[in-house]
């Protein structure tokens, strides 16, 4: 997939929509640290932020922040115990507002014991206080690590997940297709290949009963930047009509779910043609796949 | 009573000095995203405390990892709306019922800042008129993409559309807010 095919998705990947195969090329180019492409989705995504903020309502921050307090003091009561702690955030300035607050007794009593130790440091030799404030030093540089790593295992997990729910989507269509063709109403319309893939073969399933059709296609080769696969219903009254877009796997592959052939109308063929990316009304490209039913 | 100072800090500002352990410029930072992180929250989770409770966890993040918060990978505001959505959404694929302790206000409510009053509505002004220039269907399609967990193959599963119309109404509708959002600095 090339550079502009890739920056025409970039809406997508910043909502985190994208999946298969397109979601694995936007990744790889952003990793190979495309500046362009990083400058046009981090500008997406700030719009996104722009959206989320410029809409919200108001009234939820006081609670909210009731909740960031009692996080406070279930971390301040955590680290209390162990003499001679030093919490990494300044503590003693902490008490009188804290007293104000009227936050929990733990949080006070935690305030206190880091006032304590803070004061206590004060009055310890240079030597001391300065090897303190190595180890604090050297503690801060282990968490700083530790965070990248979590953060690079947390985008490696969200990359996972991705791929997870690109495999239940393909499942849920191809569970669908057999469903489709098990029905007892079911039709079947196979598509023979035509000059442009003469390897290329596939299948629609139609099933008016439970109100859906399956199209399976196999061979067909990548459509180039900017175009699409549409496939066609055509009707003995209204001509083609189109039915579903999609872009084959990297092996050639595809199973998408499709509308049904238009109603009252004698369906006389159904067809693959290649199309500008997001589609037509009508064909207007070459024909790939053609069947009667 | 209104407060009355000076300058607002901008966010990089306020997020430096969480960092360095203000805790009062974490409770200011609350007071400019709270609510829009509560907002994107509910929308997902359909769920007001729970989505102050993710907005919560969000906050205290920020407070643990402010230090490391990179200006050049995007706007404070966007790395926080990042972490809200994606919290929330691995909220919801837990499914995890937590019962939630509500507790009586510890310290009585904050006036509202008035400068930070008049920049929302400013604000809310600029994204009411963007979203204004989208069409219905890529408005839906859009908030979709957004709040929910789904991949833009489940959204043309679920609407039924193709799914080169769904990339194409998401890809059109993103370009307009872009657009229309353009000089709305954080």
């Amino acid at each position: 997939m090339d550079h502009d095919r890739l920056k025409e998705l970039l809406p997508l990947e910043a909502l985190g929509t994208l999946d298969g195969e397109e979601a694995r090329a936007m990744a790889a180019h952003l990793a190979e640290g495309c500046d362009e492409c990083q400058a046009d989705l981090r500008s997406f995504r700030e719009a996104l932020a722009a959206l989320a903020i410029g809409v919200a309502g108001d009234g939820s921050a006081d609670r909210i922040w009731q909740r960031v307090e009692h996080r406070f003091a279930t971390g301040a009561a955590e680290s209390a115990p162990g003499a001679g702690v030093i919490n990494d955030r300044p503590a003693g300035r902490t008490t009188d507002r804290l007293a104000r607050a009227g936050v929990s007794r733990a949080w006070r009593a935690a305030a206190v014991a880091a006032s304590a130790a803070a004061i206590m440091l004060a009055l310890m030799s240079g030597n001391y206080a300065n090897q303190i404030v190595a180890i604090r030093q050297e503690d801060s540089a282990r968490r700083a690590a530790l965070d990248r790593q979590a953060r690079a295992l947390a985008n490696q997990l969200e990359d996972r997940n991705r791929d997870l729910a690109a495999l239940r989507d393909q499942i849920s269509v191809s569970g669908q297709l057999t469903q489709a063709v098990l029905a007892p109403d079911a039709r079947i319309i196979r598509l023979a290949p035509l000059a442009p893939a003469p390897d290329a073969a596939g299948v629609v399933a139609v099933t008016p009963s439970r109100n859906h059709a399956v199209l399976q296609v196999a061979g067909l080769p990548q459509p180039p930047p900017g175009k699409e696969y549409e496939l066609w219903w055509i009707g003995s009254k209204s001509g083609p009509v189109k039915a579903a877009l999609f872009t084959p796997t990297a092996h050639g592959e595809a199973t998408v779910a499709s509308t049904l052939p238009p109603a009252g109308e004698q369906l006389l063929a159904s067809a693959v043609t290649l199309e500008p990316a997001g589609g037509v009304d009508k064909p207007t490209g070459a024909m790939y796949l053609k069947g009667t039913p | 009573m209104q407060k009355t100072s000076a300058i607002p800090p901008t966010d990089e500002a306020v997020i430096r000095a969480i960092a360095g352990g203000d805790q009062k410029s974490l409770r200011l930072l609350n007071q400019r995203y709270g609510h829009a992180l509560a907002a994107v929250a509910e929308r997902v989770l359909g769920d007001r405390a729970d989505a102050e409770e993710v907005a919560a966890d969000v906050l205290w993040q920020a407070w643990r990892q402010a230090g490391a918060f990179d200006r050049s990978r995007g706007s404070v505001g966007a790395w926080l709306m990042m972490l809200v959505r994606s919290r929330a959404i691995d909220r919801l694929r837990a499914r995890a019922v937590r019962s939630i302790v509500r507790e009586d206000p510890a310290e009585p409510a904050d006036t509202p800042d008035a400068s930070l009053e008049i920049h929302s509505n400013q604000r809310r002004r600029v994204v009411q008129a963007a979203i204004a220039t989208l069409q219905d269907n890529e408005r839906a399609v859009l908030e979709m993409a957004y709040f929910s967990d789904l991949t833009q193959s489940a959204i043309a599963a679920r609407t039924g559309l193709p799914l080169g119309t769904v990339k194409s109404r998401i890809r059109s509708a993103m370009i307009k807010l872009r657009e229309g959002l353009k000089g709305l600095g954080d």
